[in-house]
C-alpha cells in the first residue's frame, strides 16, 4: 500500500523535526514547510493526503493558509495544531477537519491524522 | 365745642403715640363728651369672623351688655352694617322686622330710653374691621353736619386699627421669615438627617408657641432608625390623638387639627389642640408634622394662628426631604456607576493579562512540546539504564505538569461566551456531592445539605457555575485536610433592593489567614503546593459575569463560608450597559 503523504507546516523547526520523526514511525511519508506561503507552493507542486498546520506563524497565519488550501482543494484533509487549546471549540467555523492543542504527547494528533485518513 | 376742634382733638389723639387701646378711648370719650352721646361703642372683626364689642366710651352702661354674644357679618344690626358697609340709624320703634329688635330681646328693656341708635362700618376700600355703634338718649335723628362728623371719626378710628392691623401682621411675618431663615439654615447644614429633624422640630415649637412638635416620616427611605421626631413631652392620651390625627391626615393629604376632627366635642371637653400637616412632594406622601398644646393656653389657639406657618414649614420641609431623597439615590446610582467602571477595568486589566499570559504561555509552549516530544522519543530509542530510564520518567512527568498548568493558564485567558440558561441550581449541587462523594479522598467528609426551596430557577451557565462550585468545594477540602464537615446552604436575598440566590459553602478548616485575605481571588495567588492561583480568580470572574459576586464570611479558627450570590433577575445585560 502507497504510504500516505504528510506536510507538516510550523514556524518551529524542532516541532517540524519532532512530528516528522514521530509521524515517519508511523509509517507516513512526511514533508514540512515553515510558513503558509511555503506550504501552498508545496502543495500546488506536489499531492498530499493531509496537511497539519500551525495556527500562528510568521507571514501567512494558519488560518488564511487554511483558506487558501481549501480554496485550492477542498478535499484535503487540514489538521489545525497549535498552543492555543482555547480555540478548539471554534474549529469547526473555520472548515478545518480537526483540531489537536499541541503536546509533547503526540497520541492525540496520531489518533487525529488516522481517523481523518481512513474517512478519506 | 366748636365742630372743628374736636375734629382738631381727635387727629391729634389718632396720631398721637399712645397705645392703640388709649387712642380708640379717647376718641370714644370725646365723641360721648362733646357731640354729646351717651354710648360710643367699637366692634372689631376677628379672626373668625365674628364682630366683638371691644371698646367703650367711659361712662358706657352697656358695654358689659353687649359683649355677651359676638355675631357673625351678616348677623343682627351690627353684623348687616359690616356686611353692607353703610351707616345705619334707627329709633327703638323703626328697627327694620328683619332683625325683630336691636340687638337682643333680654337687652331691650334696658335701651327703651336711648332715643336713636347709630352704627358706622369702620372700613377703607377693600377691608372691615370693625363697626362703631353711638346712641343717643337726646337724638332721634343725626343732622347732616353730624353725620358728616361721624363717618370722618369712623373713618380715622378705622385708620387705627388697619394700621394696628398692618403692624401685627408684619411682625408676624417677620417672625415668620425668621424662621423659615432659621429651618432653611438647618436645613442646608452638613449634619445628620436625626439631628436635622430633631432640630426642625425645636425651631417650630418655638416660633409656634406649641408645648410639642412631632415630625413622623412614613417610610424607612432615610434608613434611620426612628421615624418619629419629636420635641417637647407628649402624654399618651396625646400620643393616642396624634396617631388618629396623622392617619386622617394621611388618607386626606390635607391640614387638619384635632377640632376638625372631632368638632361636636371640642369646644368643652377637648384638653388639647393639635394641628398636623402633611409632608407631600410630587403627590408621594413622606410623613406629617404636628404641633400641640394644652388648650387652656393664653393667646389664640393653635388651630387658628398656626395653619399658614406649619402649612409653609410643612413645604419646606418636604422639599428638603426629597433633596435629600434625591441624594441618597443620587449616592446610590454614583455607587453603582463606580462599581460598573471598576468591573470594566478589572476586565480589561485581565483581558491585558490575558493577552500577555496567552503570549508567554504560547512562546513556553512549544520548546516545552520540543523537549517533551524528543524526550519521550529518547526513552523509545535509546537503551538506556533503570536509573537513566528515571530520569527520563521524571522529565516527562515534570514536562507533563508544565504543559497542563499552561493549559489552565490559557483557559483562564480564554473568554468564553456564557450560556446562560434557568437551571436548578440544587440540582448540580446533588450532582456534584454524588460526584465527590464517590471519591476516596472525600470518605471522611460530611456534607450536610441545606437547600431553601424558594429557590428554584436561576438564570446562569451552569457549566460555569459548577465550575465555581468545585473550585470552592475543592478549597474547603484542601483547608480541612480531607477531614471535616462541609455545610452547603442555598436561600435567597435582597442587595440593593434586587433578588439574589445564594449557595453558600462553609468548611471547617480554620478559615483563612487573614494576611492573605486580600489576595484570594488574584489570578496566581496560591497557598497550595502545585496550585495554580486560578481557581478562585476563575470563579470570581465567572460569578462576576453573571452579575453576582462572591463573598466570604471568614471565621479565624473555625472555617470559611464562600457565598455565591447570583442574580434572580437576569440583569447582567442591563449590568452592561451602564
Amino acid at each position: 500500500m502507497k504510504k500516505a503523504r504528510l506536510l507538516v507546516v510550523d514556524d518551529e523547526e524542532n516541532i517540524r523535526f519532532l512530528f516528522k520523526e514521530e509521524l515517519e514511525e508511523e509509517g507516513y511519508s512526511v514533508d514540512v514547510a515553515s510558513n503558509g506561503r511555503e506550504a501552498l507552493d508545496k502543495i500546488r507542486q506536489s499531492v498530499f493526503d493531509l496537511v497539519i498546520l500551525d495556527i500562528k506563524m510568521p507571514g501567512m497565519n494558519g488560518i488564511e493558509a487554511l483558506n487558501e488550501i481549501k480554496n485550492m482543494n477542498k478535499n484535503l484533509p487540514v489538521i489545525l495544531c497549535s498552543a492555543y487549546g482555547e480555540f478548539k471549540q471554534d474549529f469547526s467555523s473555520w472548515a478545518s477537519d480537526g483540531y489537536v492543542v499541541k503536546s509533547a504527547d503526540t497520541k492525540e494528533l496520531k489518533q487525529t491524522i488516522q481517523s481523518l485518513l481512513r474517512v478519506t | 365745642m366748636d365742630p372743628f376742634d374736636i375734629l382738631g382733638q381727635i387727629i391729634t389723639v389718632s396720631h398721637s403715640n399712645l397705645e392703640m387701646t388709649s387712642r380708640i378711648k379717647s376718641i370714644l370719650n370725646i365723641v360721648s363728651q362733646e357731640m354729646p352721646f351717651d354710648e360710643a361703642i367699637v366692634y372689631t372683626l376677628d379672626t373668625d369672623k365674628r364682630l366683638t364689642c371691644r371698646y367703650k366710651n367711659d361712662k358706657s352702661i352697656l358695654f358689659p351688655l353687649l359683649t355677651e354674644y359676638r355675631s357673625h357679618i351678616g348677623e343682627g344690626i351690627v353684623g348687616s352694617v359690616a356686611q353692607r358697609r353703610m351707616p345705619e340709624g334707627f329709633t327703638f320703634k323703626d328697627v327694620p322686622p328683619r332683625l325683630g329688635c336691636l340687638f337682643y330681646p333680654d337687652l331691650d328693656e334696658s335701651i327703651k330710653k336711648y332715643k336713636g341708635f347709630f352704627f358706622y362700618p369702620l372700613s377703607d376700600d377693600s377691608y372691615l374691621y370693625g363697626v362703631m355703634f353711638i346712641c343717643s338718649s337726646i337724638k332721634a335723628r343725626l343732622n347732616n353736619s353730624d353725620k358728616a362728623f361721624l363717618t370722618m371719626i369712623a373713618r380715622e378710628i378705622g385708620g387705627i386699627l388697619r394700621s394696628n392691623q398692618l403692624v401685627i401682621s408684619s411682625k408676624k411675618r417677620i417672625s415668620e421669615l425668621a424662621t423659615l431663615s432659621e429651618l432653611g439654615k438647618i436645613m442646608s447644614s452638613n449634619s445628620i438627617p436625626q439631628d436635622i429633624l430633631n432640630n426642625i422640630a425645636f425651631i417650630i415649637a418655638k416660633a409656634l408657641n406649641a408645648s410639642f412638635v412631632t415630625i413622623r416620616l412614613s417610610h424607612s427611605f432615610l434608613k434611620l432608625d426612628s421615624q418619629r421626631f419629636t420635641y417637647g413631652e407628649i402624654d399618651d392620651e396625646s400620643g393616642e390623638e396624634i396617631k388618629r390625627l396623622e392617619e386622617e391626615v394621611k388618607k386626606r393629604r390635607e391640614t387638619l387639627s384635632l377640632k376638625d376632627l372631632t368638632p361636636e366635642m371640642h369646644n368643652n371637653e377637648a384638653i388639647i389642640s393639635l394641628l398636623t400637616a402633611p409632608l407631600t412632594s410630587t403627590g408621594r406622601f413622606l410623613g406629617t408634622v404636628t404641633i400641640g398644646g394644652p388648650r387652656t393656653q393664653p393667646g389664640p389657639a393653635i388651630e387658628e394662628n398656626g395653619r399658614y406657618l406649619i402649612e409653609t414649614i410643612a413645604n419646606y420641609i418636604s422639599n428638603g426631604l426629597e433633596n435629600t431623597l434625591l441624594t441618597i439615590k443620587l449616592k446610590d446610582v454614583l455607587k453603582e456607576l463606580n462599581n460598573a467602571q471598576r468591573r470594566l477595568l478589572e476586565q480589561e486589566t485581565f483581558r491585558n493579562l490575558g493577552e500577555m499570559t496567552a503570549n508567554i504561555a504560547h512562546e513556553i509552549k512549544n520548546p516545552l512540546v520540543i523537549i517533551g516530544g524528543f524526550t519521550k522519543r529518547l526513552a523509545k530509542k535509546a537503551r538506556l539504564g533503570h536509573t537513566e530510564n528515571r530520569y527520563i520518567e521524571i522529565i516527562i512527568k515534570e514536562v507533563t505538569r508544565l504543559e497542563a498548568i499552561l493549559n489552565e493558564v490559557l483557559n483562564y485567558v480564554k473568554e468564553s461566551p456564557m450560556v446562560i440558561k434557568e437551571s436548578k441550581i440544587t440540582d448540580f449541587i446533588d450532582e456534584l456531592i454524588y460526584l465527590f462523594s464517590s471519591d476516596s479522598a472525600w470518605e471522611n467528609i460530611e456534607i450536610i445539605k441545606e437547600y431553601d426551596e424558594s429557590v428554584t430557577l436561576v438564570p446562569c451557565d451552569d457549566q460555569q457555575i459548577k465550575q465555581v462550585l468545585i473550585n470552592i468545594l475543592m478549597n474547603a477540602h484542601h483547608a480541612m485536610k480531607g477531614n471535616g464537615k462541609i455545610t452547603i446552604q442555598t436561600g435567597r436575598k435582597t442587595i440593593n433592593n434586587r433578588p439574589f440566590a445564594s449557595i453558600s459553602i462553609s468548611d471547617t478548616g480554620g478559615g483563612i489567614d487573614p494576611a492573605v485575605i486580600d489576595n484570594i481571588f488574584n489570578p496566581f495567588f496560591t497557598t497550595k503546593e502545585g496550585g495554580t492561583g486560578l481557581g478562585l480568580a476563575i470563579s470570581n470572574k465567572i460569578v462576576l459575569n453573571h452579575g453576582g459576586h462572591i463573598q466570604i464570611n471568614n471565621l479565624i479558627g473555625k472555617g470559611a463560608t464562600f457565598i455565591v450570590n447570583l442574580p434572580i433577575k437576569n440583569n447582567i445585560m442591563r449590568e452592561e450597559n451602564i
